[in-house]
């Protein structure tokens, strides 16, 4: 199966008026989503891609069973969009926009703990699950092929990369999640693993890392503390970047010494996790471990 | 973003925390002149946005005009982490009784704001923390540092004061209430005094402070958003980057990497190095398509480092024949010196593939090869 959407998922889209929204909002009813309806204040009653618009996330609820929504929504505007949905009472929230000012992430990733909702994002191209037929967001569905591999990624375009040559090596996806490019997102590797681990379809886990951040040290914690028993290979971008300079001692100590690359690769390798120097590798990692 | 210490100052001292007495410098004349107006001793603080000055000798103290003025000139023109020094903070030189630290910075795993209080402010801030003389407060976001979490804050920086000294402790806890103030107003990322000293007769004074501001916020604080350690045509070069949607950053190698995606466009460089190529850029454009990869072309235009430009295109939600009349576009238009290698997969492959080809292009399907490619065309090999 998958993890977090499903093929009865019902999916609201928001801002499903614009231009972008529009255009994947298409691409995802053409791969198989069910999106149920669309929000968009001042264009109630409109009809989008055969898609019922509502002025508001109350309106639309009070017509539809809604699952999911999806942010197609400017930057200045996530935060109040995506606490009208969780104030909906809606569980499972996708934020695609890049440059979500960071004191607005930290509100709503609070309104989030909350809720006991689930945030993918902000800045991210969403999630695919090919066995299930459904995409929240808008990776190029040609390159994804229903299989073992559970695949996460800080990075849209090196996912694209990679699940491409799995698939043409014949490793399929069960689910594949973009967990955002920001520095504070809802979901991390580490709840992605959690989730892996539970699902039966998925036996093994591909994570595609990048310099900076903590997830792949929290990822390589819950491994090594036996929580997660799949094998894990991780592919980090950013191995021959130069360490940046830190302004400042907060942050240091805060990520007490963590966030490098080679405490990263250290911390996933003590923790029995894979990790790969470049794409072919990973691939070979993939196969070997799924047999 | 970084800012200069005067300016994180300035915005204390307009928030109501104490700073010192001070003055801007340009010149060694300006300083004499400053340092005169100050009254000696004085500290002459180097403006840079990377820190570590005091171990690069990049502050400096002075009991006279004449040594304030040679000082300053030994200062100003120097490099500090690429950056030329053009601007110096004259204060007057304060008698500390004691240096505590005070920081605030994001949680990004908790996805919370952390202030830290230290009782042992300085550079080996870090060493501290293991030692008891550092502790961490969670604050909730939507609640703001909450007057008794401030007052917490407080007991512990007076540490054995804390009991016998209540203006200390009540003067602290307002310096704390206001910097979270400051830092939640000014939409930062981190926000620190270090020193937060504590000077006889005159309280409790910031002696140093930084801060970063969250880029992504910018357009809330338009009074911050000016040209620092750049030059004007710089400043207004950045902006039209941003606009643009590049991410833009100059290296000192001679293959321009033209690539979409922070995460591949990185992937690439590894693998670059990896085989001894020498990147010249890392660009990361968002906007993939006919009009934006000539555009983005015009970065390597008639830069002579550059021998060779490495294009990378996937095409998921793009097109590649979009791209290849891109290229072309430029081609024709242009007449580059620089070798050309293209790597291309993905949507509308063929039809891509043959547009460059009539333009004497043969692009490469497999990143790996492309990159090869690209390192032996530039070192000659091919």
């Amino acid at each position: 199966v998958s993890i977090l959407a499903f093929r009865d998922t019902n999916v609201l889209i928001q801002g499903i008026t614009g231009r972008a929204a529009r255009h994947h909002t298409e691409n995802m009813l053409a791969f198989g989503t069910n999106i149920v309806a669309g929000t968009r204040p001042g264009a109630g009653g409109q009809i989008v891609s055969g898609v019922p618009v509502y002025d508001s996330v109350e309106d639309a609820c009070r017509n539809h069973q809604i699952d999911a929504s999806i942010l197609f929504i400017p930057a200045k505007g996530v935060k109040d969009s995506a606490i009208e949905v969780l104030n909906a009472g809606i569980e499972l929230l996708v934020i695609v926009t890049e440059h979500v000012p960071l004191h607005d992430a930290m509100i709503l990733m609070e309104k989030k703990r909350e809720h006991d909702a689930v945030i993918i994002g902000p800045n991210t191209p969403g999630m695919i699950s090919p066995p299930e037929k459904t995409i929240l967001g808008f990776v190029p569905t040609r390159y994804f092929t229903p299989g073992p591999m559970g695949v996460a990624s800080r990075s849209g375009t090196l996912t694209y990369e990679l699940v491409s040559r799995l698939t043409a090596a014949g490793l399929g996806q069960s689910t594949c999640i973009g967990v955002g490019g920001d520095r504070l997102v809802g979901l991390r590797f580490a709840d992605a693993l959690l989730r892996f681990e539970k699902d039966e379809q998925t036996r093994a886990v591909l994570l595609v890392g990048e310099i900076g951040g903590t997830m792949e040290e929290e990822a390589a914690e819950v491994v090594k503390n036996g929580q997660i028993t799949k094998p894990v290979i991780a592919y980090l971008a950013g191995h021959t970047a130069p360490d940046g300079i830190k302004l400042g001692h907060a942050g240091a100590i805060i990520d007490g010494g963590r966030g490098a690359m080679k405490t990263k690769i250290q911390a996933l390798i003590d923790a029995g996790v894979q990790v790969a120097r470049q794409p072919a590798e990973a691939i070979e990692m993939a196969k070997q471990a799924v047999g | 973003m970084r800012i200069y210490e005067y300016e994180t100052k300035e915005l204390l001292s307009e928030a109501g925390i104490a700073i010192p007495r001070s003055g801007l410098a340009h010149s060694p004349g300006e300083a004499a002149e400053t340092a005169s107006s100050l009254g000696f001793p004085v500290v002459l603080k180097a403006q840079t946005l990377v820190k570590a000055r005091g171990k690069a000798g990049l502050i400096q103290f002075a009991e006279s005009p004449k040594q304030a003025e040679e000082l300053a000139a030994s200062l100003l023109g120097r490099e500090h982490h690429g950056e030329t020094i053009k601007t110096l903070l004259v204060e007057e030189k304060l008698d500390l009784a004691g240096e505590l630290y005070l920081g605030i910075a994001v949680d990004y795993t908790a996805g919370v704001p952390v202030v830290l209080a230290g009782r042992a402010g300085g550079i080996e801030v870090e060493e501290t923390a293991g030692a008891g003389l550092m502790r961490k407060f969670h604050v909730t976001p939507s609640l703001g540092l909450k007057p008794e979490q401030a007052g917490e804050v407080a007991l512990f920086l007076a540490g054995d004061e804390a009991n016998s000294n209540a203006e200390l402790v009540k003067q602290l806890r307002e310096v704390i209430l206001t910097l979270y103030r400051l830092f939640v107003e000014r939409d930062m990322e981190m926000l620190e005094l270090n020193p937060l000293a504590l000077v006889p007769q005159r309280g409790v004074i910031a002696v140093d402070g930084a801060a970063v501001l969250d880029g992504d916020a910018l357009w809330r604080q338009p009074d911050l958003v000016r040209p620092r350690n750049q030059t004007e045509a710089e400043f207004e070069q950045e902006k039209d980057h941003r606009n643009r949607g590049w991410s833009y950053l100059q290296l000192d190698g001679d293959i321009g990497i033209l690539s979409s995606g922070a995460g591949i466009t990185m992937a690439i460089l590894d693998l670059m190095r990896m085989q001894g190529g020498r990147p010249a850029n890392f660009l990361d454009t968002a906007q993939m398509d006919r009009k934006g990869i000539y555009d983005a072309f015009q970065l390597f235009k008639g830069d002579a480092a550059i021998k060779t430009v490495l294009v990378n295109i996937f095409a998921g939600l793009n097109r590649c024949d979009h791209l290849a009349e891109g290229i072309k576009d430029f081609l024709q238009e242009f007449h580059p010196d620089f070798n050309l290698v293209v790597r291309m997969a993905g949507n509308r492959e063929e039809e891509g593939k043959r547009i460059l080809e009539e333009i004497g292009v043969t692009p490469i399907r497999e990143l790996e090869g492309a990159v090869e490619k690209a390192i032996e065309v530039t070192e000659g090999r091919a």
